[in-house]
């Protein structure tokens, strides 16, 4: 059941609901025009935005997260599950298409199916950005968008400032949706939010790079609607990845069907009661349109709220306790110097958020490694880190690490909410001498308020893209992407990845 | 119900939303292709097929619907076939019904998980959310899946299952069925490659309890080789509709019928303008409340339509919903004259509610009917002649008499079938694109 707050006396279905009248014909004649829709300002925003609304704070964290999600999807291109879904898409159709394949040179599909892999490859080992409220804006509609770069002709690619453009506009329209609800601000507990929001910023995104009249961007996105959604319980299992997958791919067939002329609901957006739409996917919905262009500046949501980058590749949320935990390593290295030994811990607590998907006690898959507070602590407290190499077989199996993980338990304060904007880690180590380290970390090296540096990010990058690429191809894609904005079109970056 | 899902199937493929979506599924090749509905020589992918076909099923809304509220057959139907096609060894007759049975049985499973599920949805339509978990399950069936991937293949279908209610009525609806159907077939196929998913998918509120707010599951009773098994389809029968709109309509078409039929008992040559006011008791539900509808999505999905077409033509017909039907300057007077009332005791649950209709003339009189159960409703099913005759006038709009009756014969002998690959044979005709052929080459001779 939605609780759908009332619009304004503009809704005349709205007021009669409320009075338990029917909408005489009369009434419907009365009907506002689509303009003042919550769902018809989304079409027109993504129509008519212009490059030179993109503030340079814009420009330049836009293209830090289009490096950071070009690494991750090279890097996530040598997992199983995106081996898997590689060959399901080969089976299914011919190799002779226009679009790259992250990590696979000379391999094209079509353009849907290359947003699909690349998307599942940029969420494969959960190393990709988080936004606030909780999502994965960039894997959702990055290769959505380099799909279509590489399905336009020679002579006809996108400059970099329109690429910027479309790119923004599906961010912004991820941002803009999730602050229609409270309940979106948690971390979630029922629908993993790149399915419910990714999907729509790639339809978004992917109407504004194919150039769709306003009605067409907003056809897009009720057609995208109808494609979104995917439950929780799939996070910390090899279906995940799926979820961005699928949402970059039936973003861009939502805009493609759109582009085709078919149409859907115009209300998509709106909350009217008795009949869900977007709202359907949360327990408080309350939308309000997007100003229109002429009157005010547009400002963009990314230059109030930054984004978070990981330095490793699990939840957010471990990156809070795994830095917790190597500050008490750092501490038990200079009080009993060289390598951390099990039997000298006696009892190991965490001061986590209550959040039932990333507790787990002892992960068997690494997936559910990367969704585990006492993994994470375990191995930060052993290491002094986490990094991609943690979460390999060998890693999750070590003895030591079971040594310690059954020394591990979880208290959720009151203090500390499932909220990635205001969560803490704290980390307390009682060992068998007696003596307790403790560890806290309130915003972790990556965390919005803690932005990676320029050199961690671009060394990130290079970690991942050089597990995949040449040192060469590596570099240039760097300084591609650096430039991005001043570039009259794309092909320096697509052929970097061909 | 494949009888009647076939079709439907056929008449949908005239309609402009299954040829948006076939130029859009055309863009891909693939190794292996399914035949889509009506259009001799084309295949797809077979998840493309599974979609194209899918949309042709619930592109007017004429499909068969069940209790508590889907479309069950839509959704699994398309995807099998689109399955069998491709697999080396062709299935029998029996096993394509026992795919066929396993993918509605999970849907009527699923659905009584929830008690709001019960009722007239108005969150997420219904066959985007068990249709496509019934097409995994169907699929995992024909490909024999052992319990741990079909398990897989519904966790991995869940996640692409739920689409808001807010696009019925609109062109869109009909991607539902196909998304469904598609949906299904890929998760099947993921899960055969060795994808995984989340194993307690049925048992979590966070899996697939995430789209219901009242999520109670059970587990299914045991089948040993000897046991009988008791099918949800056994105990509770389906809905089929003598015309293409929402369920709903066809309580309201016939009880205006049947006051229509009692005005004109009484006045043999009156004049229908002569009505002054027209009340319809029906449930409450909003995207079935459309005064003034503009597209034919609507038209299919409006209490006052349908009630003033069946006042004035004394039924409510396939071709009621085109052009220049619904432009009729008499329908769309009568249509102000109409107004909705919403009863305490008309549940929004099609298995409770009912229409009552009052049509007051000028002179003064009212007229009164009430339909509690209409004909094709499950409590009171079409005749097997009627829904052959329904099935016949769907198909020979795209298909010659000699193929309409193959698939007859073909159909109802299909647990006996060996090898049922003449079903989509047959649906891959189209007595359109013969003609043509035919008139070129006596043009030639």
């Amino acid at each position: 059941i939605n609780v759908c707050t009332q619009r304004s006396t503009r809704y005349v279905s709205a007021i009669s609901a409320a009075r338990g009248l029917h909408k005489s014909a009369l009434d419907v004649a009365k009907r506002p025009a689509p303009e003042e829709t919550v769902t018809s300002s989304f079409g027109r925003f993504i129509q008519s935005v212009q490059p030179r609304h993109l503030s340079p704070t814009v420009l330049q964290r836009s293209k830090r997260m289009v490096l950071d999600s070009i690494g991750v999807g090279l890097l996530g291109s040598t997992t199983d599950v995106f081996e898997l879904a590689l060959q399901h898409c080969q089976h299914m159709y011919a190799p002779d298409d226009v679009s790259f394949v992250y990590g696979r040179q000379g391999m094209k599909l079509s353009p849907t199916l290359a947003a699909f892999v690349n998307g599942v490859a940029a969420h494969s080992m959960d190393f990709d950005d988080t936004w606030h409220p909780a999502t994965h804006p960039s894997g959702a509609v990055l290769p959505a968008l380099l799909a279509i770069s590489d399905m336009l002709h020679n002579n006809s690619k996108p400059s970099g400032l329109d690429f910027l453009t479309a790119f923004n506009v599906g961010i912004e329209i991820q941002g803009r949706l999730m602050r229609f609800s409270d309940e979106a601000h948690n971390i979630p507990k029922r629908f993993h939010p790149p399915s419910v929001v990714g999907t729509l910023g790639s339809a978004a995104a992917c109407a504004r790079l194919l150039s769709l009249d306003r009605s067409q961007c907003s056809n897009a996105l009720a057609i995208a609607a109808s494609l979104a959604g995917a439950p929780m319980a799939n996070a910390a299992t090899q279906s995940k990845p799926l979820h961005i997958g699928n949402a970059s791919r039936l973003g861009l067939e939502a805009a493609l069907l759109a582009s085709r002329g078919l149409e859907a609901s115009p209300l998509v957006l709106d909350a009217v009661p008795g009949v869900a739409g977007f709202s359907a996917f949360y327990e408080d919905y309350a939308p309000h349109p997007i100003s229109s262009l002429e009157e005010d500046e547009h400002s963009f949501l990314i230059e109030m709220q930054d984004i978070a980058f990981k330095r490793f590749p699990a939840h957010l949320g471990m990156h809070w306790i795994a830095d917790a935990a190597a500050v008490v390593h750092k501490t038990l290295v200079g009080l009993k110097g060289g390598s951390i030994s099990p039997n000298l811990v006696q009892d190991i607590l965490l001061r986590v958020p209550l959040s039932k998907y990333i507790n787990r006690p002892f992960p068997e898959t690494e997936h559910q490694a990367r969704h585990s507070f006492q993994f994470n602590a375990c191995t930060a407290l052993l290491d002094g880190e986490v990094t991609v190499q943690s979460f390999q077989p060998e890693a999750l199996l070590r003895p030591e690490l079971h040594a310690l993980l059954s020394r591990v338990r979880l208290e959720h304060p009151h203090d500390n909410p499932a909220n990635f904007n205001i969560m803490y880690g704290e980390v307390e180590v009682t060992l068998v001498s007696g003596d307790v380290l403790r560890g806290r970390c309130d915003t972790f090296y990556g965390h919005w308020r803690n932005p990676l540096s320029q050199e961690s990010l671009q060394k990130k990058f290079r970690s991942n893209a050089g597990a995949v690429l040449s040192n060469k191809r590596v570099e240039r894609l760097i300084e591609a992407v650096e430039g991005l904005d001043h570039l009259d079109d794309c092909k320096p970056v697509l052929a970097q990845l061909q | 119900m494949i009888l009647d899902t076939l079709g439907v199937g056929l008449l949908g493929t005239s309609t402009p939303v299954f040829n948006t979506v076939l130029q859009c599924s055309q863009r891909q090749q693939a190794l292996e292709n399914s035949k889509v509905w009506g259009r001799p020589g084309l295949s797809l992918p077979p998840h493309y097929a599974a979609f194209v076909n899918g949309v042709a099923v619930h592109s007017m809304d004429f499909d068969d619907t069940w209790h508590p509220a889907t479309h069950p057959s839509g959704a699994v139907l398309p995807a099998l076939l689109a399955l069998a096609e491709t697999l080396p060894v062709k299935p029998s007759g029996l096993e394509l019904l026992l795919a066929f049975s396993v993918g509605i049985e999970v849907q009527g499973r699923l659905l009584r998980f929830s008690k709001e599920a019960h009722n007239i949805p108005k969150r997420f339509h219904p066959p985007a959310v068990v249709g496509i978990m019934g097409s995994a399950a169907a699929t995992a069936k024909l490909l024999g899946l052992p319990a741990a991937q079909s398990i897989a293949a519904l966790a991995i279908a869940c996640s692409s299952a739920g689409a808001p209610m807010a696009n019925a009525a609109t062109q869109t609806k009909p991607l539902h069925m196909g998304n469904a159907a598609r949906g299904g077939l890929e998760a099947s196929q993921l899960a055969l490659l060795g994808l995984e998913g989340n194993t307690q998918i049925l048992d979590l509120e966070s899996g697939f309890g995430a789209f219901y707010p009242d999520y109670v599951p059970y587990p299914l009773a045991e089948v040993t080789p000897t046991s009988h098994y008791s099918w949800v389809l056994e105990d509770q029968n389906i809905a089929q509709k003598r015309f293409p709109a929402h369920l709903g309509m066809h309580w309201v078409a016939d009880a205006a019928i049947e006051a229509r039929a009692k005005f004109l008992d009484k006045y043999p040559n009156a004049d229908l303008s002569q009505i002054k006011k027209i009340t319809l008791r029906v449930p409450s539900s909003k995207y079935v409340d459309c005064p003034l509808p503009l597209s034919e999505h609507q038209a299919r999905h409006s209490f006052q339509f349908n009630c003033c077409t069946a006042l004035l033509d004394g039924e409510v017909i396939v071709d009621s919903f085109s052009k220049s039907q619904m432009n009729r300057s008499a329908l769309k007077e009568m249509l102000w004259k109409v107004r909705l009332e919403n009863p305490q005791d008309n549940h929004s649950s099609f298995e409770k509610m009912y229409c009552e209709i009052a049509v007051e003339t000028t002179q003064g009189e009212t007229f009164t009917a009430r339909c509690n159960t209409f004909y094709g409703h499950w409590r009171k099913p079409l005749s097997h002649e009627d829904l052959v005759r329904k099935f016949r006038a769907n198909a020979s709009t795209v298909l010659t008499a000699d193929v309409v009756e193959g698939i007859i014969y073909t159909v109802d002998r299909l647990d006996t079938n060996q090898d049922c690959s003449m079903l989509w044979s047959y649906m891959h005709f189209n007595k359109h694109v013969m003609h043509r052929d035919e008139r070129r080459y006596s043009a030639l001779a």
